[in-house]
């Protein structure tokens, strides 16, 4: 037997009432995405490439069909065995960057290591360390405010990869940044999967979706 | 089946574990929030701070009212009556009030088992005293037979007692309160000199003991008077000679007290030829009658206080639960976030609960200032009697530990509930 997909979805169906109405989202999606890849969901707003984001990333369940994570269904998983998921196996990057506005830079990085076992100084030095490999070796007392948006993501995924995690999903990483920034926070998206990581990034734009080595075109709620 | 030895395990459980380290971090989340959101924390302390305070003055105030009423059974002597003439249910009804006689007193004496002390009371007020170039009014002064400082458990610090002679001589002499001896003879011994009280010249032979304000407020101080035999007061200052405003008994085996009171007021009775059905026209008041009466005057107080305290700290809740609830919305990114980081529900129940018992915490520590404070001052006013204590601690931060608990876990949960999604579709 082969060795299982990281991410394997079989015909997943996603459906939301708005106002009685059943509206579907999703339609019989079934994706495989292997350990290593590096893939940009693309498609216009409204296609549903972010519910498509949000269920693989555990953040939402399908109405219908299978998600098995490493060959594992998650679909039976409680709320905290979820949580359990997300925090030990998926990092995330955000469109506006979600950083807590009052914390630092560093404590930003930790958050994910709040609820996490590892003990607090192992956490501490693994975030200096990514956050120096971003580029933020002297930002990391600077609170979000005080940081421009390149830099803000970059936090954002030095944050993403504190609990060394084999997925990286991103929604959207590029879409409040200018076209140089984009392509440097890209080509820092290139190198964490270069280095092994899993990378999915929900994107309408060409020209960061052009830095993924797989593309996947989510259309109407099903995958083209 | 698990073993035997696991039911005596002394390591904690990896639950106990986890949730230890959730509590612990949480604090770190809670103070970054408190220090970011400064002017509505401030607001959460203050208002339970108030709440705290009125609480502190209420549990102050009750320990000192015990107190005082200690002293008061002390001071009264628990194996002393006071009779006063005239009823006092009735007094409104314009009752004669002088009905107690020297022959009453005697027959008291004589006559009732386990009396041993009768002092009749009556009293001349403010009367002018000079001594050289001096002078004071003192308030009141009273009347007594032989031993007054014995029957009211007052003891002299300096000179002697009215003796029995003295009572039958009208000798013209005197025992002195601490403020007058003050006034007039500053840090001289009063012990022998010749005093003019009013127009008539005594001899100071004794010096009271110092004992600040009567029990039960009021502010009044006994301490300005002054004492002289019974019949020279009658005599020289024209009073009443038949009658007693009060007499004073002390008995003998005080545990008994509810006995002698009945034989005295059946004595008193058949002295004053009452019928059946006839009321009485004389009043008993012992030390626990009057400890009722302190009760039911600082009960007052105490209700009030306590719907205060009550009120106060039911505002500061609702302050606290309304805040928490505006910085649920607020945070809603946050919330979002740390959910999509991993936090489960208990961890961001545990980051709000935190955040709300930190506030209430301090809110408690503040109030107890604000309350010794304030009640320190009315302490001073006279108007209460404060008492400090550790039950006082503890009792302010168990009280601020549920005003946390009851008012925060509902806007704690309704974090903890969110969708992640929905949640940081909200933080835009």
């Amino acid at each position: 037997m082969p060795s299982d997909p990281l991410i394997r979805l079989e015909h997943v169906d996603k459906t939301y009432r708005i106002a009685e109405t059943p509206t579907a989202v999703l339609r019989d999606v079934s994706l495989e995405i292997g350990a290593g890849e590096f893939v940009a969901l693309q498609g216009p707003s409204g296609s549903g490439k972010s519910t498509l984001l949000h269920i693989i990333g555990l953040l939402d369940r399908p109405t219908a069909g299978r998600y098995l994570l490493r060959g594992r269904d998650v679909s039976g998983l409680s709320d905290d065995e979820l949580s359990g998921l997300r925090n030990q196996s998926i990092g995330f990057v955000f469109q506006s960057f979600y950083l807590i506005p009052y914390a630092t830079a560093l404590d930003n990085v930790l958050l994910p290591g709040l609820y996490s076992p590892a003990p607090q100084h192992q956490l501490r030095q693994r975030a200096e360390h990514l956050l120096a490999q971003v580029g933020l070796a002297d930002r990391m007392r600077h609170k979000p405010s005080q940081l421009s948006g390149g830099q803000q993501q970059r936090v954002a995924l030095a944050r993403a990869m504190l609990n060394d995690p084999d997925l990286i999903l991103a929604d959207e990483p590029t879409g409040q940044l200018d076209s140089k920034t984009s392509a440097e926070i890209m080509s820092l998206f290139a190198e964490v999967n270069a280095n092994g990581k899993t990378i999915i990034v929900v994107t309408h734009d060409e020209e960061t979706a052009s830095h993924a080595k797989r593309r996947v075109l989510v259309q109407d709620g099903t995958i083209a | 089946m698990p073993s035997a030895a696991s039911w005596f395990r002394t390591a904690p459980s990896p639950e106990a574990l986890r949730l230890g380290r959730s509590v612990l971090r949480a604090q770190g989340a809670a103070w970054g929030a408190l220090l970011a959101y400064k002017l509505r924390s401030a607001f959460v302390v203050l208002a339970v701070a108030l709440g705290i305070a009125a609480l502190t003055i209420i549990i102050a105030a009750v320990d000192g009212a015990r107190r005082k009423a200690l002293e008061i059974v002390e001071w009264f002597g628990p194996d002393a009556v006071l009779i006063f003439g005239g009823n006092i249910e009735n007094r409104a009804v314009g009752q004669r009030t002088l009905t107690l006689t020297w022959d009453d007193a005697r027959a008291i004496e004589r006559s009732l088992p386990g009396a041993y002390l009768v002092t009749p009371m009556r009293a001349k007020q403010a009367v002018t005293l000079r001594y050289e170039n001096r002078n004071m009014v003192t308030p009141l002064i009273v009347g007594t037979t032989a031993d007054y400082a014995q029957a009211w458990n007052w003891p002299l610090v300096e000179g002697r007692d009215i003796t029995e002679e003295d009572v039958l001589r009208s000798a013209k002499v005197c025992l002195i309160g601490d403020a007058p001896a003050r006034e007039l003879f500053g840090d001289e011994s009063p012990i022998g000199k010749v005093i003019l009280a009013g127009d008539l010249p005594v001899q100071v032979v004794g010096r009271l003991a110092y004992r600040g304000f009567t029990p039960g407020g009021g502010g009044v101080s006994v301490d300005d008077r002054l004492i002289m035999p019974l019949t020279t007061l009658t005599q020289r200052f024209n009073l009443e000679r038949k009658y007693f405003r009060g007499l004073r008994v002390k008995f003998l085996e005080p545990e008994l007290m509810e006995d002698h009171l009945a034989s005295l007021k059946s004595l008193l009775r058949h002295l004053h030829k009452l019928g059946d059905d006839m009321p009485d026209d004389f009043s008993v008041i012992s030390a626990s009658e009057v400890l009722k009466f302190l009760t039911m005057i600082t009960g007052g107080i105490m209700v009030f206080l306590g719907i205060t305290a009550g009120a106060a700290m039911i505002v500061g809740g609702f302050v606290l639960a309304n805040l928490l609830f505006l910085s649920v919305s607020e945070r809603q990114e946050e919330i979002g976030l740390r959910k999509a980081m991993g936090a489960t529900s208990l961890d961001i129940t545990l980051q709000f609960l935190s955040e709300a018992v930190w506030l209430t915490l301090i809110g408690a520590v503040a109030g107890m200032a604000l309350g010794i404070g304030m009640g320190q001052l009315l302490a001073k006013l006279g108007l209460l009697e404060i008492r400090l204590s550790m039950k006082l601690f503890l009792l302010a931060m168990a009280s601020a530990m549920a005003i946390a608990l009851v008012f925060g876990l509902k806007p704690a949960r309704s974090a903890a509930a969110m969708d992640p999604i929905e949640a940081l579709r909200g933080g835009k």
